[in-house]
């Protein structure tokens, strides 16, 4: 990888990139809720489910198939594991986040640099041929901007973990050390999710969390929210 | 690896030969066709039906709430899956046609320690027409290893309602998880193609299926999905959900992708207490759906 596709890849990573993904908590809140999380410990069991049990068998395998195309000019099947990662996404709002945040980045990603491929990518996300899913988009995103797989992989780990931390600070006692510690004892986590993504292919996508999804359908209708999911 | 394997994880079981009848010989390899379509009165008929063992129909039965509605009660001489077991089911219901398929027991999936059981389920609605498939639940022995793969294919007008619990033990006799691995998919189609996917898979000497998020404390899971792609998905969401969520266990509604419909998850200490949350939903969809109630949970 280049310098200027890593500088890329840090971009890609920071919180700073406006996708809105400052509002999402994945299901946390009402986890914080119904006090099922109560603390770094049990922020950090729950995000490890995340990692293993929907990232690194559904986002992520996505997110390989979407760059592998997006690499090689092949629109179609960027569109198709596009379409496959919404399809496993059954819970409305993670739906609802994942296509807001893979709208705001193929857009910001268009206003910075002319691509073909990418106007093509938002034609076929403006038609509803495909959905936009953030980690289909930012497999694509990356992929064009020189980022490796693997590392837009990690990207991907990266930002999800930070925005529900950024989450988790607003709905508990939870200092910016208590984060960085929780983001360091993940690091493990993370790399074993980014390997074995690999192996998988679309037809093995597969996010097994029964209890996020009903957790995520109460925040539907929860009284009091902060967060968009 | 044998060519037919149905899930990469089973690659390594199916090398295994079965030492008493083996894959594929008399009752081991079952086979269920079912086909309604409705008469020139509107009445469901079941039009076709083929067992081989280890599935056994006999007949209709015509005690759904709904009087052009027809009933199938699937019957399992055997009294549970085996290891070596391949069992494959097609339903397929007509135009306007509307129809139950049901168990008359729960399906107890047996101790393995060679080879694996697997089943195959191929289900489709056409136009104006509308299925229910609730089997009773799927009790996962110690040591045993299941996998199913399901495919639902509804046209635009037509609605399914598929219901699924499974229970990690014989919790009775304090046995939870002891089960070698479990797979189920569930592919939902439309006439455009691929609407949903809905895949478990349970490993527990592997992966804690008490992780936090995944099953937490709770022994068994169900899923019921109503599959109706020209409904108001959002509405039929709110009116499962009001349904659902006071009780018993704990469970809740939210919209499939693609417009399909809705899902609900249902998680509980005990069987009863998810069938009887997913039996509220299934009449809640029932009543949206086909302005009838559903039949009774109990045996057909």
């Amino acid at each position: 990888m280049t310098d200027e596709a890593a500088l890329a890849s840090f971009r890609l990573a920071d919180s700073f990139l406006p996708v809105g993904t400052y509002s999402v908590s994945y299901g946390l809140e009402q986890f914080v809720q119904s006090g099922r999380v109560e603390d770094a410990a049990d922020l950090t069991a729950l995000l490890e489910t995340y990692l293993r049990r929907q990232l690194e068998t559904a986002s992520l395998v996505a997110l390989r198939a979407a760059h592998d195309a997006a690499a090689g000019d092949d629109l179609d099947a960027v569109c198709e594991a596009d379409r496959r990662l919404l399809a496993v996404t059954l819970a409305a709002e993670f739906r609802a986040d994942a296509t807001r945040a893979g709208d705001r980045l193929l857009t910001l990603q268009r206003d910075l640099e002319t691509d073909p491929f990418l106007e093509a990518y938002a034609d076929r996300v403006a038609d509803d041929t495909a959905p936009g899913t953030h980690s289909a988009v930012l497999g694509a995103v990356a992929a064009r901007a020189g980022v490796s797989e693997r590392r837009a992989c990690l990207v991907c780990c990266h930002g999800f973990v930070t925005d529900l931390l950024g989450a988790a600070q607003r709905l508990l006692a939870f200092g910016h050390t208590d984060a960085q510690r929780v983001l360091t004892d993940l690091q493990p986590v993370i790399v074993d999710a980014v390997e074995g993504s690999a192996d998988c292919s679309l037809d093995d996508l597969i996010a097994f969390t029964p209890l996020v999804d009903l957790v995520s359908a109460e925040h539907e209708r929860a009284d009091r929210r902060l967060f968009s999911s | 690896m044998a060519a037919d394997v149905p899930h990469r994880s089973f690659g390594a079981y199916a090398d295994e030969t079965v030492p008493q009848a083996a894959v594929g010989a008399a009752g081991k390899s079952g086979r269920l066709e079912l086909s309604f379509a409705a008469d020139a009165d509107g009445r469901t008929r079941l039009v076709r039906d083929y067992a081989r063992t280890p599935f056994h129909v006999s007949g209709t039965l015509g005690h759904d709430p709904l009087d052009r509605a027809s009933t199938v009660c699937v019957q399992s001489p055997t009294g549970g899956v085996a290891q070596g077991d391949r069992h494959e089911s097609h339903v397929r219901v007509g135009p306007d046609a509307v129809a139950r398929v049901g168990t008359a027991s729960a399906t107890k999936v047996h101790s393995m320690n060679r080879n694996y059981a697997a089943t195959t389920t191929a289900l489709t609605v056409e136009s104006g027409g509308h299925l229910d498939y609730v089997p009773d639940p799927t009790i996962l022995h110690a040591d045993a290893r299941l996998c199913r793969d399901a495919r639902l294919d509804v046209a635009r007008d037509a609605s399914a309602v598929v219901g699924d619990v499974v229970v990690s033990g014989r919790l009775a006799r304090g046995e939870r998880f002891e089960f070698e691995r479990y797979y189920a998919r569930l592919t939902g189609r439309g006439p455009d193609g691929r609407l949903f996917e809905d895949a478990s898979h349970l490993h527990p000497a592997d992966d804690d299926p008490t992780a936090p998020g995944v099953l937490g404390d709770f022994a068994v899971y169900g899923t019921l999905y109503a599959v109706a792609p020209s409904a108001d998905e959002s509405a039929l969401s709110d009116r499962l959900h009001d349904r659902v969520a006071d009780g018993p266990g704990r469970a809740a509604a939210t919209t499939l992708p693609n417009g399909a419909g809705v899902v609900v998850r249902a998680l509980g200490d005990r069987s009863e207490t998810v069938s009887t949350a997913l039996h509220g939903a299934w009449d809640a969809a029932r009543r949206e759906l086909l302005d009838a109630p559903a039949p009774d949970w109990g045996r057909p």
